[in-house]
């Protein structure tokens, strides 16, 4: 892996003088993918305060109970601020969101208390569920991908086509069926203990696997096309001609180039797992914010799923960042 | 993917390659919608009144049994397809239909190409799901007009990439060329001169679309912000029945085989009709 950071240490001292040292380059380069990134955060903020905003219907008379005077409606829209003009109220929300203020739900409850205990477990499970699909996927994609056109290539490839595209509930629903209510090996619904997380990890089992197989089937696709592409090109032809063995040349040549294609896959794959995991918190009752924004459903509490929208748009900008910096670093600050 | 063809210009008119093996995987599809589209004439029973006992089990006038309040879970199954599969055939084609136009514009004009990109880097940041919440609970009116239009606006950005892609190659060859200098319209050149040319791209976006419609469309009914109690629909029957699993597992396992078979089945026909131009061999959801 070394190796695609090498080419580009000779350049600074050996060739022409440079006005700008390569570590400088670089720094310049992670500084405008930071400022971009902050920049469509923004932006998206700004469409998820418009949306809840200028769509019809807002959190006074959504919480409003039958038989409620029209004064009882504007007395609590006057307590959750609503009377105030929309440029005023975007500027405290923007403004308060980097504070960790994520603005007041309908039931005039701030969002940020409603979400800090949830919102940790809700990642827990999100991780575990992004670790088991980078590692399966890339391992299946592997194993498929040595054998290229051999029953393990194509059964791998069917199923993954197959799986990529079920929705993540259909896919609870059987887990429970098989492994909590037939077989009867782990739990079919998630218990908390005191501090409100699940009690035991057998709890985030079939949770995390009903999360993780829909992208398993869309990463190793990925992974498996990432692959091909590169087997495709030269130094690979060279290496396999050199007579190196099959193993070395996936791991150190295939893989490594095919790296920034999988990080940019399994990247895309956090928006589905954060989007999946208010579903599939639902069906196990798992404490994260699944759960939140069941309860806001009923009450058709749009602050609430603005402030989810907002958190889950600074984790994915985090995690785009990341594969953003795993691009930079595998083409050795070239892009 | 065994289809031998290797990387034909997207140029090349490769509409139909009209194999029995394509006619094999579109048709699974095809007779699903097919019979999801007739259901609700082919149930037996009424969907709305009980037949039997809450969560009986299979037999006699219920073969599948009966659900939480002991209505036919086999006559709900057969109509409780037709409005998720119209939805998702609505928003595919909207879909489709919007790309197909700004994916081709895009191409013939770069600088539309980078407000589309920027547009599709920013929400790429929106979870589908919490967007549809988003969009649902703000506009609780909206039914099943705010579910089209959030999946509209949320699959464009991505359609319209797969569609530039395609529509550059032939925006930049000659006969393109040639008319854009001749003075045609932008209009005339994306509805005469780019499109025609993408006929195979479009029936394969149209396809993805499907399938990604039909996952949001279902999560959202799943979710109880799309079609509401007393209606018969796939997701919410699992959601309505979740609690009576082990009594009546039927009443859960019904619905889900009904919506894995539809993704499944779409997704192989969408699969078959990708055209094969080799590096976009994952084209995104």
């Amino acid at each position: 892996m070394a190796g695609s950071l090498s080419g580009a240490e000779p350049a600074g001292g050996s060739t022409l003088p440079r006005p700008v040292p390569a570590f400088l380059r670089t720094a310049l380069h992670l500084a405008g993918v930071l400022t971009r990134r902050i920049l469509l955060l923004a932006v998206l903020l700004a469409l998820v305060f418009a949306a809840v905003e200028l769509l019809p219907g807002d959190a006074a008379t959504a919480t409003s109970e039958r038989g409620e005077s029209a004064a009882d409606v504007d007395e609590r829209r006057r307590l959750l601020g609503l009377d105030r003009p929309v440029s005023e109220r975007f500027w405290d929300w923007m403004t308060g969101l980097p504070t960790g203020d994520l603005g007041t739900s309908a039931h005039g409850e701030p969002v940020a208390d409603l979400l800090s205990r949830p919102f940790p477990n809700t990642l827990l499970l999100g991780g575990i569920a992004l670790l088991l699909t980078a590692v399966v996927s890339v391992l299946l994609g592997c194993w498929a991908a040595a054998r290229p056109g051999g029953a393990v290539d194509r059964s791998v490839s069917a199923s993954a086509s197959g799986i990529l595209a079920l929705p993540e509930f259909v896919v609870a629903v059987a887990l429970v069926l098989v492994f909590a209510l037939w077989m009867d090996w782990l739990p079919a619904v998630t218990l908390t203990d005191a501090n409100g997380s699940p009690a035991s990890w057998q709890m985030l089992v079939l949770p995390a696997l009903a999360l993780a197989i829909p992208q398993i089937g869309w990463n190793t696709r990925i992974v498996r096309a990432a692959l091909a592409d590169e087997a495709k090109a030269p130094h690979i032809e060279t290496a396999v001609l050199d007579g190196l063995p099959r193993r070395r040349i996936l791991t150190h040549h295939l893989l490594p180039g095919a790296l920034p294609t999988i990080t940019a896959g399994i990247a895309t794959s956090t928006g589905m797992l954060l989007g999946g995991a208010v579903v599939v918190e639902t069906i196990f009752n798992y404490p994260g914010i699944g759960s939140v924004l069941a309860g806001a459903v009923t009450d058709r509490d749009g602050p609430l799923i603005a402030g989810v929208v907002a958190l889950t748009g600074a984790v994915l900008t985090g995690i785009l960042l990341l594969a953003d910096l795993v691009r930079a670093w595998a083409s050795g600050g070239r892009t | 993917m065994t289809t031998p063809t290797k990387s034909a210009p997207p140029t090349a008119r490769s509409g139909a390659p009209s194999r029995s093996g394509l006619v094999l995987r579109v048709s699974p599809a095809l007779l699903l919608t097919a019979l999801a589209l007739a259901g609700p004439w082919l149930a037996p029973k009424s969907i709305e009144t009980p037949v039997d006992a809450p969560y009986a089990e299979p037999g006699g006038g219920a073969p599948l049994g009966g659900d939480q309040l002991g209505r036919d879970i086999l006559s709900r199954v057969l109509a409780g397809g037709r409005e998720l599969i119209v939805t998702s055939l609505l928003v595919a084609v909207l879909v489709t239909a919007v790309a197909a136009v700004l994916g081709a514009v895009s191409a013939l004009r770069p600088a539309v190409g980078r407000i589309v990109e920027r547009a599709a880097d920013v929400l790429m940041l929106l979870p589908a799901v919490l967007g549809i919440l988003l969009v649902t609970l703000s506009w609780p009116d909206g039914g099943r007009l705010a579910i089209v239009t959030v999946s509209v606006v949320l699959g464009v950005p991505y359609a319209v990439r797969l569609v530039a892609g395609a529509a550059a190659p032939v925006a930049r060859s000659g006969y393109v060329e040639a008319a854009a200098v001749g003075g045609e319209r932008l209009w005339y050149l994306v509805v005469r001169e780019v499109l025609p040319n993408l006929r195979a791209t479009l029936l394969a976006l149209f396809g993805l679309r499907f399938v990604a419609a039909v996952y949001l469309v279902a999560t959202a009914g799943f979710l109880q912000v799309g079609p509401q109690p007393p209606d018969a629909d796939w997701a919410l029957m699992i959601r309505e029945n979740s609690g009576g699993i082990l009594l009546n597992p039927w009443a859960v396992l019904a619905p889900s085989i009904a919506i894995g078979l539809l993704a499944m089945s779409v997704n192989l026909a969408a699969a078959a009709l990708v055209p094969t131009t080799g590096r976009k061999a994952v084209p995104a959801l």
